[in-house]
């Protein structure tokens, strides 16, 4: 061992844990039954809540009738807007961005309703049979009000939503980089269209459930719930609830997949608080599937009107993109309306150099449910707008759409590169994400195939989609538009109890990325303890003094930083024990897998007599050299910036001439996510994200009448692939360390969705390329290409 | 999505099932593999205030050959129907049809009796029982009676059963020799009702058809027997030209809904695609002698 080596640190040998193919954890108990979500959370004397909700898309109410359901069998009491508003403060979610309008959090509905599900009345009763049977005792009397569901009659303002902001325009904002008029004017070469991505749903296949405990005794609220977010949400609850947060908790036990739509504060949750006060009684509410299509928040719904110019060599010179977001009836706490849509301008510009560019981003209130976060936010729809120009532009070159990538891609040595809405992408693998998806799906001989089906009037089509995305966020820049909370950073804390026992916690909130194993690898490495010895507690307010939560790509790089932090301090203070117990130099002190030996000798210690000598045998070190030791050490972890992750998608789909029903029949992925904790899990991670996007891309799709009624109420109508919709997906990942985070991680949990729908949209698209038609609006399902195809039927 | 308190009663025995029926009139219905009704109370579509389970009036899964026809139990549930051997043997196009109803584990449990008398206008089995002209036998408090197939279904979720009356068996007449057969249907996804879908039975002698039944489903508020097409296509050898017009024929006349999932002409157009593809693999089995029946 070098001499000028810190405390044995540095050159501690790589164990090899992270990156190693560790089974997850958390499989065995979620596999076999024996999960505990929150539903399952049996607390003696709960009452459960069942909500009359809004069957109106926009209406003034103009009584409640609650006498029937107050007398009905079981009923302890029916509540409305007034009984909680009396004891939830107001609150709402703000931004500091210019152009944005904060409007009204609305626990139940208050004077009217804006959207179909809106949660109105709350019966609370002894169980969710007699809840339901009362709720549909409730009367309430409708006003109706005009119709406020199209996005683009809304920007009109005839049909105000909010009467307190004056417009239904919540945000706008407008990046701008280069005098695109004049290049677009000048341009030999543009293509353009307007695009859609229609409403989607995340459909996390546990619905919302939340239970609150009120402890008397204590004044202590706890809350536990299916949420992506336990201290965001402690850090609202406390200030709705006026209480200091230790009586305050709120917990995510297991939770059964968010994909954004757990990640923000809901009336439900506000309302089971608030009633668990109230009554004295555990409150618990349950959604079920019609609740969590109708009140969960939603995704996408853009309309973007964009185009691209470009030279006869395929260089891209200039974009321009007008994008209407139709954000639903409520800004999402905390991260407002203009969250979804101003990422889709913000990511408009793709990975590509682009020297001049503009995007317009329009947020307009409709009468349907609030849209939210959703896994890939503005990147799904901005990804299939940029990757369907940059197809169109290849057709129009008459140039292979992987050359055209080629050409424009951002290369190694042009990086850190700005992009035109003033992103900035560190050093990630652009260029050869394409390479190696082209190359691992053999894209030449799958072209020659290609060629050959066409001859026998087969209808395949092959579709290419890169990205680049920004993940683990520091706190140089919110997680959302001007939103006044740090999403920045992680605390971590690692302690060795008296057991020897190694428990790390968090704040964040695994809810089915397996970060317990990939936590637990990161700190057993840079322990030198063997993964089953770290135990991992994580969804927890009471864990750490601040955290946020899961979402964005960011529990990977920002607790595995702060897991990184802690786990070497920590290490610093065992080998600083251990020098005392086994009377030897600390640079002399090696740990590895629990135990803590000399170096070159056979005197060793593990963990647990370490533990036992520190916190027991009080004799064994020097009440000075104790007093200055500590087996315990926290760190908050804060990348700043954050990190750029990018990745190529490729697709291939074979479309039934007759029926238009397309087949996905191969799917490869090439992703840049940095240094890799563990394959099998960012393998699930891209696999389940490809899949959604598949869904995104040909079944998926929230449908509201005109007035705004809600026709996609179910599983029957709303449509999300299956196992058997799903090709073999192989995914690539190009292990390059990125250099602007701890450890050299990169997040990408969000990037399968990201990707697929543009894929499959350009192999839709390649597919039919035969035929004088446009693929700009997702999901292609089968009756869109009919009306597409066969528009004389 | 939780149903109104209800009652349960069991009944033991056809007797006591129809007489439990007439007991509790318009408030009862019968249950048997539940996989219609319980999702329908729990999105309180229907709140019947007493539930007669009928599982246990019969064996389950009674398939047998007698008199020329395969009798089948009403509780004999889609699984069973599938695997039979001597289904597959007689009536391949109905094994066939049921793999494609839902998914393994509602198939386990749903039954032909519930599936008939749900009615749905795109499930598969109703339509295969107008294709295979079955006879359906039914039992209540005044007596037994057989209804065929053919006008068994009045309209969406709508049969000819009269209050209080359960099915209680269907005998599918066997296929003549030389019958080849045809089962196709789209759904945008595995397992989903489909958007339409058609079953079709050729028998052929000498190169001609002789006896040709196409029945369409998904396409109207009833499963429907494609008569037009049928007696265009008899006689001929289902040259393209004759198939053509067929499709055009069966096109013309059905009248299907417009819905979330696809309007009526894209399932007008479907029900001929699904047509002439079930007639074409028809066609093929006449011809290879791997048909049904006795072929
Ligand atoms: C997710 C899902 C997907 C599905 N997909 C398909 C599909 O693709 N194709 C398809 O055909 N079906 C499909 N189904 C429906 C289902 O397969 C059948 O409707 C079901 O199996 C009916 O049988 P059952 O025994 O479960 O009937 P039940 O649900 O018990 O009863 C259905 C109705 O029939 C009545 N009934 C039942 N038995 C009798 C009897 N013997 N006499 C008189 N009345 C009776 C009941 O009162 C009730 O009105 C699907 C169901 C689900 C949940």
């Amino acid at each position: 061992m070098s001499k000028n080596t810190p405390a044995g640190m540095a050159e501690a040998p790589r164990p090899g844990i992270v990156g190693a193919r560790v089974q997850r954890r958390e499989d065995p108990r979620l596999l076999t039954g024996r999960g505990s979500y929150t539903d399952d959370r049996k607390a003696a004397g709960a009452v459960h809540v069942a909500f009359c909700r809004s069957d109106r898309a926009h209406a003034r109410i103009a009584g409640i009738d609650i006498a029937e359901a107050q007398q009905a069998p079981g009923v302890l009491g029916v509540f409305t807007a007034a009984d909680i508003d009396a004891v939830a403060r107001p609150i709402r979610a703000t931004s500091n961005m210019p152009d944005y309008r904060a409007t009204e959090f609305v626990p139940l509905a208050r004077g009217k309703v804006r959207h179909v599900g809106e949660p109105v009345a709350a019966v609370v009763a002894e169980n969710r049979y007699l809840a339901e049977d009362a709720a549909a005792l409730v009367s309430v009397d409708y006003d109706p009000l005009p119709d406020a569901a199209d996005p683009e009659a809304a920007l009109e303002d005839r049909v105000l939503l909010h009467e307190e902001a004056g417009t239904n325009l919540i945000a706008a904002r407008e990046f701008a980089r280069g005098d695109v008029d004049a290049v677009m004017a000048d341009a030999a070469l543009v293509v353009e269209d307007r695009f859609r991505i229609r409403r989607k749903t995340p459909a996390a296949i546990e619905n919302r459930c939340y239970l609150a405990e009120f402890d008397a005794g204590r004044q202590a609220l706890t809350l536990h719930g299916t949420t992506q977010v336990p201290g965001l949400l402690r850090d609202a609850l406390a200030e709705i609830f006026d209480l200091p947060g230790h009586r305050l908790r709120v917990v995510a036990p297991d939770v059964g997949g968010g994909f954004g739509a757990k990640a923000s504060l809901y009336p439900e949750e506000v309302v089971v608080c608030a009633l668990a006060m109230r009554l004295g009684r555990p409150v618990k509410w349950t959604g079920d599937r019609m609740e969590d299509l109708t009140a969960t928040s939603q995704a996408f719904d853009e309309i973007v009107r964009a185009k691209l110019a470009f030279d006869a060599d395929g260089r891209f010179l200039a974009l321009e993109a007008d994008v209407i977001g139709d954000i639903g009836a409520y800004s999402i706490y905390p991260w407002t309306a203009s969250l979804e849509p101003v990422q889709v301008v913000s990511f408009l510009p793709g990975p590509y150099r682009i020297a001049n560019y503009r995007g317009r981003v329009r947020a307009v209130a409709t009468s349907k449910a609030p849209t939210g976060p959703y896994r890939g936010v503005g990147r799904p729809v901005s990804t299939f707008v940029m990757e369907r120009l940059v197809d169109m532009a290849a057709r129009r070159l008459d140039m292979d759409p992987a050359e055209l990538r080629v050409r424009n891609l951002v290369r190694d040595e042009e990086f850190p590169y700005k992009s035109g809405s003033g992103i900035v992408w560190d050093r990630a693998g652009f260029q050869d994400c394409l390479r190696v998806t082209l190359d691992r799906f053999g894209y030449a001989e799958r072209r020659a195939e290609q060629a050959a089906a066409r001859e026998r009037g087969r209808l395949v089509g092959i579709g290419i989609a890169s990205y680049a995305e920004l993940t683990g966020i520091g706190s140089r820049i919110s997680a959302a538009p001007g939103m006044p909370i740090n999403t920045g950073t992680e605390r971590a804390t690692i302690e060795i109890d008296s057991t020897g026992a190694v428990t790390a916690a968090f704040g964040i909130a695994s809810h089915g990325q397996g970060l317990e194993t990939t936590l637990a690898q990161i700190v057993a490495e840079e322990l030198g303890v063997r993964v089953e010895d770290v135990g991992i507690v994580h969804g927890d307010s009471a864990a750490v003094a601040h955290s946020t939560g899961t979402y964005a790509s960011r529990s990977t790089v920002l607790a595995g930083g702060a897991a990184t932090l802690s786990a070497r301090s920590l290490r610093a203070q065992v080998v600083k024990a251990a020098s005392h117990l086994l009377e030897a130099a600390e640079t002399d002190i090696e740990m590895r897998d629990g135990v803590v030996s000399v170096a070159g000798t056979d005197a060793s210690i593990t963990l647990r007599e370490l533990a036992r000598a520190f916190y027991t045998e009080m004799r064994r070190i020097p009440k000075e050299a104790r007093e200055s030791l500590d087996l315990s050490a926290s760190a908050t972890y804060d990348p700043f910036f954050g990190t750029t992750t990018a990745a190529t998608h490729i697709a291939e789909v074979e479309i039934d001439p007759q029926t238009f029903g397309v087949a996905v029949r191969r799917y490869v992925v090439a992703e840049d996510c940095g240094r890799i904790v563990n394959p099998m899990i960012v393998d699930g991670q891209v696999h389940g994200g490809v899949a959604q996007g598949i869904g995104a891309a040909l079944l998926e799709e929230v449908v509201h009448d005109d007035s705004g009624q809600l026709l996609t109420g179910s599983f029957v109508d709303y449509v999300v692939p299956s196992a058997a919709e799903i090709p073999d997906i192989d995914a690539a990942h190009l292990d390059t360390e990125s250099p602007s985070t701890l450890g050299g991680y990169r997040g990408m949990g969000e990037g399968g969705t990201i990707g697929a729908p543009a894929a499959v949209a350009n192999a839709v698209a390649d597919a039919l390329s035969g035929m004088d038609i446009q693929i700009n609006e997702l999901p292609v399902t089968p009756e869109r290409l009919f009306r597409l195809i066969r528009p004389d039927l | 999505m939780k149903p109104p308190a209800f009652k349960y009663v069991a009944a033991g025995s056809v007797e006591e099932a129809t007489a439990r029926l007439a007991e509790y009139g318009d408030d009862a219905r019968p249950i048997a593999g539940g996989q219609s009704l319980v999702p329908m109370m729990n999105f309180r579509l229907v709140s019947p205030a007493v539930l007669v389970d009928i599982r246990r009036i019969a064996p389950p899964d009674a398939i047998e050959e007698a008199d020329g026809h395969v009798r089948v139990g009403a509780l004999t549930r889609h699984r069973a129907l599938e695997t039979s051997p001597l289904v597959r043997e007689r009536f391949p196009v109905l094994a066939a049809a049921m793999g494609h109803v839902a998914h393994l584990a509602i198939r386990n449990r749903g039954t032909i009796g519930g599936s008939l008398c749900h009615a749905d206008p795109a499930a598969e089995l109703p339509a295969l029982a107008v294709l295979l002209d079955a006879r359906i036998h039914t039992a209540s408090c005044s007596g037994e009676r057989i209804v065929e197939a053919g006008s068994f279904f009045e309209g969406a979720l709508w049969t000819a059963l009269e209050d209080g009356e359960i099915v209680t068996r269907i005998d599918f007449p066997l296929l003549r020799p030389g019958t080849g057969w045809g089962f196709r249907e789209f759904a945008r996804r595995h397992g989903d009702f489909a958007l339409a879908g058609a079953a079709a039975t050729v028998t052929g002698s000498a190169g001609r058809a002789v006896e040709v039944r196409i029945a369409l489903f998904g396409v109207g508020e009833t499963p429907v027997r494609a008569t037009a097409a049928e007696a265009l296509l008899t006689g001929t050898g289902l040259e393209p030209d004759a198939v053509a017009a067929a499709v055009d024929a069966l096109r013309n006349a059905i009248d299907p809904d417009d819905d979330l999932h696809a309007s009526a002409e894209y399932r007008r157009h479907l029900a001929g695609v699904m047509a002439e593809r079930a007639l074409g693999d028809a066609w093929a089995r006449v011809g290879a002698g791997a048909g049904g029946g006795a072929a």
